[in-house]
C-alpha cells in the first residue's frame, strides 16, 4: 500500500469536513437566507421594508402607575424586557455558577464525575414538565410559601411576577452554565495557583488574575448557552409568568400562530443581528479587559 | 480560613444548589403517587398513574418516537461531528477556520425558535418545490436535530483534538498505519471522552428540544414534548410526571453505572495527561471495542426501529386533534384509535395504523396546514377555524353515504353557520362557556354575570383566558356588544374593559386554571362547562367550586372535518363514522366531559346514569334551542385584517 503523506500538512479542506460543510450549508446558511428574505417581502413575496420598520415603531398606550398614559413602541418594550430578563438570569447564573464549577474542578475525580451526572439529570427531565413543577412550588398556595408560613412569615407573592420568570430561566438554563467553566476549570493546572501565590498573591488575587482570565473562554460560552435561550424562551413566561409577561418569544410565536409568518420572520431577524452584535461585543470587551493593553 | 472551613463551606454551597436543582424533581416525584389529579393538591398515596402511563398507547408512542428520534440524533452527529473537529482542526487557512468556527457557532447562538421556523421555511418551500403533500415528517425533524447537535459534538472533540500531539500521528503512519487505521489506533483512543460527553449532550439537548421540534415535526411523529405541550387545552395530568420519575431513576441507575465502570480508565487519562498515549495502546484496544459495542448498539436500536416504523406497508390514517380530547385508554377507558385500528382489520381485512397526534389551538393547526407543512385526513377544529378553512377552499365535501351513523345527529347541530349546506362537517363535541368560581372565597350573592369578573372584592383571585379571541369575548358578552364586529371601535372598546380588568385579573390561563382553581390559588375563572367537572373531582378540602352560565356567553361546537390535503378520503370518512358508533361516541363523551351532539350518546342509558344529573344538566341545559342561542352568540371567522388588529391589541394588553 502506497505511504500517504500525512493529511495535516496539506492544508485546505479534508474530506472528513465535507459532510459537515455541505450539510452547515444546507441547514444552517441557507434556512438564515430563508428567514430574512421572509422578513424583507409581504404576503406576496414582493420586496418590503414594512415588516422590519413596524418592529421598531409600531405602539400601544400604557398606563402608568400614577394614572397617566404614555405611548410606548411595543415590540422595542418587549425586547427590552425580554433582555432584561435574560441578563439577570444570566448574572445570577454565573453568580452561583462559577464558584460550584470551581469546587467541581477541584474536587476527586470520581466525584467530579458524579457531580456532573447530578448536573445533567434534571436535564433528562423534560423542561415543560420542570416548568410545571415549579407552578406547584412557587404559587400562592404553593410549596414555598406553605414553609414560608410554617416559619411565620407572610405569603411571598412570586408567581406572576418577573421573579418567578427569573427563577424558572435560571433553573432551566443553569446547567448550561457550569458545565463549560468546568470543562475549562478541569484544564487548567494547579501549578499555576501555587506559582501566583509564591509570587505574593493573595487568594483574591489568584483569582483575579490566573483562574478568571483562564476560565473565561469557558463562561464567554456559558453565557452565551443561557443568555440565549432565555432571551427568546415563550414557555417560562406562559407559564411562570401567569400569562402576564410578553416576552420576544412570545411575539414570534403569538405571529406565527396568527400565520403572520413574514411577521415572525422580520422579528426573528430583528433578534438574531442584534444578538449577533452582542455577543461579538461581550466578546471584544472580556477580551480586552483581561488582557488588558495587550 | 483554615482549609477545613473552604472545604466545608464550598460542600454546604455544593448541597444548596443541589437543593434547588433537584426542588422541582421532588414535586415531581411526590405528585406522580397523587390520587388525584391534582398537581398541586396531594390527597392520598397511589400507583394508579404508572399504571395508566402504560396503558397510554399515544404518551408511550411518543416517548418511543422521541428516543428513536435522540438515538438517530446523536448516532449521525457524533459521526458527522467527529470528523467535522477533524477536519477544522487540520484547517491552516485562517478564513477557512473562521469560517467553520462562525458556522459552528450559529446554531448555538441563535434562539432555537429561530432556528425552528427557519429551517420550517426551508422544508415547506422543498416540499412545495416537489409537490409534496406533506413536508415536514421524521426526516425533517431529524434534520433539524442533527443541525442543533453537532455543534456540541465538535466543540467536545476540538478542544482534545488540540491537546494532542500531532506528531504521534505522523509516527504511526511511519511505522506503516494507514491513515484509517493511525485514526482508529491513536486520534480516537485520545479524543473518546470529547466524544463520548459531546454524544451525552447532543442526546440529552435531542430529547429535551421542544422549540425546534414544535416548528418541524410532521404528522408522522409527535415527540413527547409537542404532546405535553399540546395538553395545554386540557390539564397535564400526574400520568407525565409518572414518566418524568421513572425517566429520572433509569437515567440515574444508567449514569451511576456508567460513572462505576468507567472512573478507571478515566481516572488514568486525567493523572497521565498528555502521557496517555505511552499506555493507551492496550487501553485503546479495549476502548476500540468498547466504542465498537455502543456503535453496534446504537445502529440495531436504530434500525429495528425505523423498520418498525416505515416496514410495513399498510394503510395510514393521520388524525389532528386537540389535546386530552379522545377517549385513550386510560383509567380502564375505551382505547378508540385501537379499537378501530382492530375494528377496521376485522371488516375490511387490512391493517390501518392511524397517526394521532394533537394541537394545543385552533391557530396552531391552522399555521401548520395553510402553510402545506403536513397534511391530515382528519381534522378536529372549532366551528370559527372551520367556516374560515371552508372560505378558503381548505375542506372538502364529505361523502355521507360513507358516514351512515350521521343520522344520529341532532337536527339541531346540522346546518348552522360554518357550514350552512351540510357538506363539510360532522360535530363531534359542543359546549358553552360558564363562570367557575369557589364559593367559599365568592359570596354567593356577587355570582351574578360576567360582573363577578370584574368586582374588585376578588382582585388577585381572578383567572382570565391566555388567548385573545376567548379573552376579548368575555369582555364583548359583559358589554353586550357584537363579538365578531368588524368594526375596530368595538374591540377598542372590549379592550378597555379588559385594561380595567388586568389589575384585578391574578393569571392569564388556559390548563392552568385546572390547578389554580382546584388549590383554590384563584378563586374565579371562565371555562369550558364541562371542565369543570374535571375540576371538581379534584378540588382541595378546602375548596368548594360552584358552576353558573352568564345571560350571553359562548356557544361552539367542535366538529370533524377533511383537510384538502387528505390522501385518503374514504378511510376518514371510515373513520369520522366509526367515531360517531355507540361504543366509541360514549367512550369520548365521557372523557371529555363535553356535551354530544349525538342521540347515541345523550340517551344512553348507562351514559346518563354515569354523569349524574348535576353533569346532564349542566351539559346539555341548553339542547332544547340550541341552533337558536348559538347563532347569536358562536364566534365567526373574522378577516386576517381584523385578526392582525385583534392580535396586535392584545400584545398590548399584555405590556401594560
Amino acid at each position: 500500500m502506497k505511504k500517504t503523506e500525512p493529511i495535516s500538512r496539506k492544508g485546505g479542506f479534508g474530506i472528513s469536513l465535507m459532510p459537515y460543510s455541505a450539510w452547515s450549508l444546507l441547514f444552517v446558511i441557507v434556512p438564515l437566507i430563508f428567514v430574512a428574505y421572509y422578513a424583507f417581502t409581504d404576503d406576496n413575496f414582493r420586496f418590503t421594508t414594512e415588516n422590519i420598520t413596524r418592529f421598531f415603531t409600531a405602539t400601544s398606550a400604557v398606563e402608568g402607575d400614577n394614572g397617566t398614559v404614555s405611548e410606548v413602541k411595543t415590540y422595542v418594550v418587549i425586547f427590552m424586557r425580554s433582555l432584561k430578563l435574560a441578563a439577570i438570569s444570566t448574572v445570577i447564573c454565573l453568580v452561583m455558577g462559577y464558584p460550584l464549577a470551581y469546587i467541581m474542578s477541584r474536587a476527586k475525580p470520581r466525584a467530579q464525575k458524579m457531580l456532573v451526572t447530578l448536573i445533567m439529570i434534571p436535564m433528562w427531565m423534560n423542561f415543560l414538565i420542570r416548568t410545571y413543577a415549579w407552578m406547584t412550588i412557587l404559587q400562592d398556595t404553593g410549596i414555598f410559601n406553605s414553609i414560608l408560613s410554617c416559619v411565620g412569615l407572610g405569603p411571598a407573592r412570586i408567581i406572576g411576577t418577573e421573579t418567578a420568570v427569573v427563577i424558572g430561566m435560571v433553573y432551566d438554563y443553569f446547567p448550561y452554565m457550569v458545565l463549560p467553566i468546568y470543562s475549562i476549570m478541569t484544564k487548567m493546572d494547579v501549578k499555576l495557583f501555587e506559582a501566583a501565590r509564591d509570587l505574593g498573591c493573595n487568594s483574591f488575587g489568584v483569582l483575579k488574575r490566573v483562574i478568571f482570565p483562564l476560565s473565561l473562554p469557558g463562561v464567554l460560552s456559558g453565557i452565551n448557552m443561557v443568555l440565549i435561550p432565555s432571551v427568546s424562551t415563550f414557555y417560562i413566561s406562559q407559564k411562570l409568568g401567569n400569562g402576564k409577561f410578553f416576552l420576544i418569544g412570545d411575539a414570534i410565536e403569538g405571529q406565527y400562530i396568527a400565520n403572520n409568518l413574514h411577521f415572525a420572520a422580520a422579528i426573528a431577524f430583528i433578534l438574531m443581528v442584534i444578538l449577533l452584535v452582542f455577543m461579538g461585543l461581550i466578546k471584544y470587551f472580556a477580551a480586552k479587559f483581561v488582557y488588558g493593553g495587550e | 480560613m483554615g482549609v477545613s472551613d473552604t472545604k466545608l463551606s464550598s460542600k454546604i454551597y455544593t448541597a444548596l444548589v443541589f437543593a434547588f436543582l433537584f426542588a422541582p424533581i421532588v414535586i415531581l416525584l411526590v405528585f406522580s403517587f397523587n390520587e388525584s389529579k391534582s398537581l398541586s393538591v396531594f390527597s392520598g398515596f397511589s400507583l394508579k398513574w404508572y399504571k395508566e402511563l402504560f396503558n397510554d398507547r399515544i404518551t408511550l408512542e411518543a416517548l418511543k418516537n422521541s428516543i428513536v428520534l435522540a438515538i438517530s440524533a446523536t448516532a449521525i452527529s457524533t459521526v458527522m461531528g467527529t470528523a467535522a473537529a477533524i477536519g477544522i482542526n487540520r484547517l491552516r487557512n485562517k478564513w477557512h477556520k473562521a469560517a467553520m468556527n462562525t458556522v459552528t457557532n450559529i446554531p448555538m447562538v441563535n434562539p432555537d425558535i429561530i432556528t425552528g421556523i427557519s429551517m420550517m421555511l426551508v422544508f415547506v418551500f422543498v416540499g412545495r418545490l416537489f409537490g409534496a403533500a406533506t413536508s415536514l415528517n421524521f426526516g425533517t425533524l431529524l434534520i433539524a436535530h442533527v443541525t442543533f447537535c453537532t455543534p456540541y459534538v465538535i466543540l467536545q472533540v476540538l478542544p482534545k483534538l488540540r491537546q494532542m500531539d500531532s506528531a504521534l500521528i505522523e509516527a504511526a503512519q511511519d511505522l506503516g498505519c494507514t491513515a484509517t487505521r493511525a485514526f482508529f489506533k491513536v486520534t480516537l483512543p485520545t479524543i473518546l471522552p470529547g466524544v463520548i460527553t459531546g454524544a451525552i449532550m447532543a442526546f440529552t439537548l435531542s430529547l429535551d428540544d421542544f422549540v425546534i421540534s414544535y416548528f418541524t415535526s410532521g404528522p408522522d411523529m409527535q415527540t413527547l414534548p409537542i404532546h405535553i405541550y399540546s395538553m395545554t387545552k386540557k390539564t397535564v395530568t400526574p400520568k407525565m410526571y409518572a414518566l418524568a420519575t421513572i425517566i429520572f431513576f433509569v437515567t440515574l441507575a444508567l449514569l451511576v453505572l456508567n460513572n462505576l465502570t468507567d472512573s478507571d480508565d478515566d481516572n488514568n487519562i486525567r493523572k497521565n495527561g498528555k502521557n496517555v498515549n505511552k499506555t493507551s495502546s492496550l487501553k485503546s484496544r479495549q476502548l476500540k471495542k468498547r466504542v465498537f459495542a455502543l456503535f453496534v448498539v446504537v445502529v440495531i436500536l436504530v434500525s429495528m426501529c425505523l423498520t418498525c416504523t416505515i416496514g410495513e406497508k399498510e394503510l395510514v390514517l393521520n388524525v389532528y386533534n386537540w389535546g386530552e380530547y379522545i377517549s385513550d385508554g386510560s383509567e380502564d377507558t375505551y382505547d378508540t384509535i385501537k379499537e378501530f385500528e382492530i375494528w377496521y382489520e376485522k371488516t375490511y381485512g387490512k391493517k390501518v395504523r392511524v397517526n394521532y397526534t394533537t394541537f394545543s389551538s385552533n391557530e396552531d393547526m391552522y399555521s401548520k396546514i395553510s402553510s402545506g407543512a403536513v397534511s391530515y385526513d382528519v381534522i378536529i377544529p372549532s366551528d370559527y377555524m372551520i367556516a374560515r378553512m371552508a372560505n378558503e377552499g381548505m375542506l372538502l365535501p364529505l361523502n355521507y353515504d360513507n358516514i351512515p351513523n350521521y343520522q344520529y345527529i341532532d337536527e339541531d347541530f346540522k346546518h348552522l353557520y360554518y357550514d350552512p349546506q351540510g357538506q363539510y362537517t360532522v360535530p363531534y363535541a359542543y359546549g358553552v362557556i360558564g363562570i367557575i368560581y369557589n364559593a367559599n372565597v365568592v359570596d354567593p350573592a356577587d355570582a351574578k354575570d360576567w360582573d363577578l369578573m370584574w368586582n374588585e372584592k376578588y382582585a388577585n383571585n381572578i383567572l382570565q383566558f391566555n388567548n385573545s379571541r376567548d379573552a376579548y369575548g368575555v369582555a364583548m358578552y359583559k358589554l353586550g356588544l357584537d363579538v365578531n364586529s368588524t368594526d375596530k371601535a368595538t374591540w377598542d372598546e372590549a379592550h378597555q374593559e379588559l385594561l380595567i380588568q388586568r389589575p384585578l385579573v391574578k393569571s392569564y390561563v388556559m390548563d392552568e386554571i385546572y390547578n389554580m382553581m382546584e388549590s383554590g390559588e384563584a378563586a374565579i375563572g371562565a371555562y369550558y362547562a364541562g371542565d369543570y367537572f374535571t375540576m371538581v373531582d379534584a378540588q382541595a378540602e378546602d375548596v368548594d367550586l360552584q358552576f353558573y352560565y352568564p345571560e350571553r356567553t359562548n356557544y361552539y361546537v367542535d366538529a370533524m372535518c377533511i383537510p384538502s390535503c387528505c390522501e385518503n378520503k374514504e378511510l376518514a370518512e371510515i373513520f369520522i363514522n366509526f367515531m360517531l358508533s355507540e361504543d366509541a361516541a360514549v367512550a369520548n363523551a365521557e372523557y371529555t366531559y363535553y356535551a354530544s351532539p349525538n342521540r347515541i350518546v345523550y340517551e344512553n342509558e348507562t351514559y346518563i346514569e354515569n354523569m349524574g344529573e348535576e353533569v346532564m344538566d349542566i351539559l346539555y341545559r341548553h339542547s332544547g334551542n340550541f341552533a337558536e342561542n348559538y347563532e347569536k352568540n358562536a364566534y365567526r371567522s373574522l378577516s386576517p385584517e381584523m385578526l392582525d388588529y385583534i392580535n396586535s391589541k392584545w400584545e398590548t394588553l399584555k405590556i401594560n
